[in-house]
């Protein structure tokens, strides 16, 4: 009887894989992140090592991803999103916990990462890369010093600055300015930077968030407020483009390795968060971006020339001290709105 | 005299048309199902959506509002569409001056250069747009080539700021659209009858009256679907304005492109999309009522 | 040589006229819009032998991109998807795009003038709205994102090109066309398929051309409308522009110009022989 029953047993099982192949199970992992943002060469290696495929979408802003996702276009396994969006997506129920055991290199990160204020504890979410928001300009033509916003949008400068094209970062520079806190974005205090928001925005030439080193080096404008891997970039090319963390404030932004919840591969998602935490692979990471990362197993095997890169690793700055954005929620609308209309005029 | 009024009559030509049968309704059968199910669906989807609230993560809740609309009939958004809109009438304008000489020129080439000429206009365009704009950005940069060719030919002494100009916005659209003018300002030139022409020519007509009296009438469809072609879609064209203009003056398809994304609010974006078909849909139909009474 | 006395008066006999002038001066125009239209893809071609990643200074003469593109099987394969679908699109736009203007013509429908109008929506539809919507239709459809879905996304909005084009050249055809060939005992069909079709021709080519460079290119509607094993060419071009476009790209762009330049030449050389 017993031998009886184990043969069933072992057909059942048997039929159910078989079915569970024929249903066309999704073995691949699906892997939805920010374009370009995790180098091929990563993925190829995952591959190689654990046999899984990984299938690529991008996406260009948090808020893309969030559209696509909530429109429930495609089960997606990982996403990346920023601190923020992490923060909104807690919130509204839409991320899977992440099961620590099965991600040993955690201990990998720098402590000051492991318990930030979107994520504590990396209950859903693995830093990436971080990054912060800084001026960059070109020594020889900008005397200087500069050491803030304020020396940005100065009448020498007008018609010369590039500036990144997002309302919400605009907004916190105006805050920080004014002495208020970045995420207090209230109607009033907006009404409060506007006059401030409307001289710098006049002299402005170009707004652009993709790729603000290029009016950099064409030599179309002399002076900026952009990414840390931009001028990271920069500062590789050419050492007269000078990094400065702005005095009034800097603001740190953290991109993400998160599991939605309609991902139905979980332990194959957080295979390859463990994987990338990995100092060697993270360090591939940092060849590419050069952005700052919080693997500090990772950072001990990087060149001196990119840990002395003050774009990616600013001398004396204490991380703990950046703020990060908290999510505005419907606020976003408004700050949207004032930028475009003192652009427009 | 002859010849105009016979060029008259081949361009105003009234079509035969006859009532559909079975035959002709069952061949139009797939465009309208297409055109039911993927323009008109979406299209009410998004008069839907116009009068939707959102939250805070910037999905649509489905109670009814008012305020998307209201909010549109401000200053500053009807400034900025029509900012749009007379970049779209520039670079049409230009396009038309600029193709309408080339089109007319491979039109009445003989049919083997024809062919291949028409095939050499477009096949720029199959590179990838990003790279042909940062082409042109590195042409027009300070630190570009145009620069550097002025000043070696010391037409200039300093390099001047081509870049995130009006001056760039326009000529990356014209460079962008030209194509879409040249095609179908060519399908009409491609049939004119040369004799038309000759006899025009024999019977002393200076070069200009010949072109106004007899080849712009006839190509004028051919000029009026070029028009048609790069009007319309340069209104909502933001890509190549955001990347040679630097951004600072946003059009009305980026701040729609923005609703979608950094503002989160997808049904402002639907209304500001509406009212934009609703001002197409408008003008477009008051100008076939022009163009019947014209005829009649 | 006219006789002077015929000749209008104030023309100066001794200038040259008449259609030798107009055809030299719009043959330089031609030239010089063509010159205009290649300027940045001969720059395109001289950087993709530029050694300098960056693409703002020549530092010196390789072939390491082309090599470096063969093995990029990525962008290689989002090359092919590109080229699939946008054949595919152009092929459903010809199709229904020519079919729709000549039975709009041809015959008379009930509420023809709010056809017409639907058929200007796509064109005018800004392309994001256009993605989410049809996003969302898909979804609730049922529909997986994949090919299909983009296919069915580009060419609702690459018809309309099509349909314009045809259009206008059927304004001012001769309506004795299709009668005579009907008069020959030709049904319909056989007409349109017989004498109208080779009448529309150079128009179906310039909307095809139209549909395919628009397809080929189109980057907004394809984020929302597309699945992960179609993803095409411009989704990875515009993920590139924050590290520097690479100049695999530059490669892969001559290559794809060399190559249909040489096959349009060799076409038109091969019915050059047709006709001797």
């Amino acid at each position: 009887m017993t031998k009886h029953k184990t043969k069933l047993i072992a057909a059942a099982c048997a039929g159910a894989m078989l079915l569970a192949g024929c249903g066309k199970k999704d073995e691949t992992l699906k892997l939805f992140s920010w374009s370009e943002y995790v180098p091929q060469a990563v993925i190829d290696k995952f591959t190689e090592e654990t046999g899984i495929k990984v299938s690529v979408e991008n996406y260009s802003s948090n808020e893309e991803m969030l559209a696509k996702l909530l429109a429930g276009g495609g089960a997606y396994d990982l996403i990346q999103p920023s601190e923020y969006a992490v923060q909104a997506m807690i919130k509204e129920d839409l991320l899977q916990e992440l099961d620590q055991a099965k991600i040993p290199n955690l201990k990998n990160l720098a402590p000051e990462f492991r318990n930030m204020p979107f994520d504590p504890n990396n209950k859903f979410s693995v830093p990436w890369l971080a990054g912060f928001v800084g001026v960059v300009y070109n020594a020889e033509v900008v005397p200087g010093p500069v050491v803030g916003y304020k020396d940005v949008f100065t009448d020498e400068h007008a018609g010369r600055i590039v500036i990144l094209d997002d309302a919400r970062e605009t907004v916190s520079w105006g805050l920080a300015t004014a002495g208020i806190p970045i995420n207090n974005v209230t109607d009033e205090n907006l009404a409060t930077i506007t006059p401030l928001l409307k001289d710098w925005l006049g002299k402005v030439k170009v707004f652009d968030s993709d790729s603000p080193k290029t009016a950099m080096s064409n030599g179309d404008t002399d002076i900026g407020i952009v990414w840390s891997g931009e001028g990271a970039l920069l500062f590789a090319e050419n050492p007269k483009f000078q990094w400065v963390m702005p005095v009034e404030g800097v603001h740190m932004f953290v991109d993400n390795l998160a599991i939605p919840k309609t991902s139905q591969n979980k332990d194959k998602a957080e295979a390859f968060i463990n994987f990338i935490l990995r100092p060697e692979i993270s360090k591939m990471i940092s060849d590419e971006f050069p952005y700052y990362n919080p693997n500090l197993a990772a950072r001990a095997l990087l060149s001196p020339e990119q840990l002395n890169n003050p774009a990616s690793y600013p001398p004396g700055f204490d991380v703990t001290s950046a703020q990060l954005f908290t999510d505005l929620g419907e606020q976003a609308s408004k700050v949207d709105e004032l930028i475009t209309t003192l652009k427009a005029q | 005299m002859a010849v105009t009024a016979a060029a008259a009559a081949l361009a105003a030509g009234p079509s035969p048309q006859r009532r559909a049968g079975l035959g002709p309704w069952f061949a139009v059968t797939p465009m309208l199902g297409w055109l039911a199910l993927f323009v008109i669906v979406p299209t009410l989807m998004l008069l839907v959506i116009s009068f939707c609230e959102r939250d805070g993560l910037g999905r649509i809740v489905y109670s009814f509002t008012f305020e998307n609309y209201t909010r549109a009939f401000d200053w500053k958004w009807l400034k900025i569409l029509g900012i749009s809109v007379w970049y779209a009438f520039l670079t049409t304008a230009i396009c038309l001056v600029l193709g309408y000489p080339v089109a007319y020129f491979i039109g009445r080439s003989s049919e083997r250069v024809r062919g291949l000429l028409i095939m050499l206009v477009m096949i720029p365009f199959w590179t990838s747009f990003l790279i042909r704009t940062y082409a042109w950005i590195s042409i027009l940069s300070q630190d570009g080539l145009l620069n550097a060719l002025l000043m070696t030919l010391k037409i200039t002494s300093a390099p001047i700021g081509f870049m995130y100009t009006p001056f760039a916005v326009i000529l990356g659209l014209v460079y962008n659209f030209l194509p879409f003018m040249i095609l179908p300002i060519y399908t009409s030139v491609e049939k004119l009858d040369g004799s038309l022409i000759e006899a025009a020519y024999d019977l002393g007509a200076r070069p200009a009256r010949v072109f106004s009296k007899v080849v712009l009438p006839l190509t004028q469809p051919g000029m009026a679907a070029g028009i048609l072609l790069v009007f319309v879609p340069a209104i909502a064209m933001f890509a190549i304005t955001n990347l040679m203009g630097g951004g600072a003056n946003p059009t009305i398809g980026e701040v729609i492109q923005n609703q979608f994304t950094k503002a989160r609010n997808q049904p402002f974006g639907a209304a500001l999309g509406v009212l934009l078909l609703a001002i197409f849909i408008l003008s477009l139909w008051l100008s076939s009522k022009f163009r019947r009474s014209e005829q009649e | 040589m006219m006789d002077a006395s015929l000749l209008p008066p104030g023309r100066r006999w001794w200038l040259p006229q008449g259609p030798a002038v107009q055809r030299a001066f719009f043959g330089g125009w031609t030239v010089a819009v063509f010159a205009f239209l290649y300027l940045p893809i001969a720059l395109l071609v001289v950087y993709s032998f530029n050694d300098s990643k960056l693409n703002l200074y020549w530092t010196g003469f390789t072939t390491k991109w082309y090599g470096m593109l063969f093995g990029n099987e990525v962008l290689l394969r989002a090359f092919q998807n590109s080229l699939i679908v946008a054949t595919a699109t152009t092929a459903l736009s010809v199709v229904i795009g020519t079919s729709a203007a000549w039975l709009l013509y041809r015959y008379r429908f009930p509420a023809q003038q709010t056809l017409g109008l639907l058929i200007f929506i796509p064109m005018v539809m800004p392309e994001v709205l256009m993605g989410v919507s049809l996003l969302v239709l898909f979804v609730s459809l049922g529909i997986p994102l994949g090919y299909t879905t983009l296919i069915i996304a580009h060419t609702t909005f690459c018809f309309p090109f099509v349909l314009v084009g045809v259009q206008a050249r059927l304004q001012g055809i001769d309506p004795s066309l299709e009668e005579a060939a009907m008069d020959l005992g030709a049904t319909p069909l056989k007409a349109f398929w017989l004498v109208i079709i080779p009448y529309l021709l150079p128009a179906i080519v310039a909307g095809a051309l139209m549909s395919f460079t628009l397809s080929f290119d189109e980057y907004i509607v394809t984020i929302f409308t597309s699945g992960a094993d179609s993803q095409t060419l411009p989704l990875k071009v515009y993920g590139m522009v924050r590290v520097g476009l690479n100049p695999q790209l530059n490669a892969l762009s001559t290559m794809f110009i060399a190559a249909t330049a040489v096959l349009v030449i060799a076409s038109q050389v091969f019915t050059r022989k047709k006709t001797v």
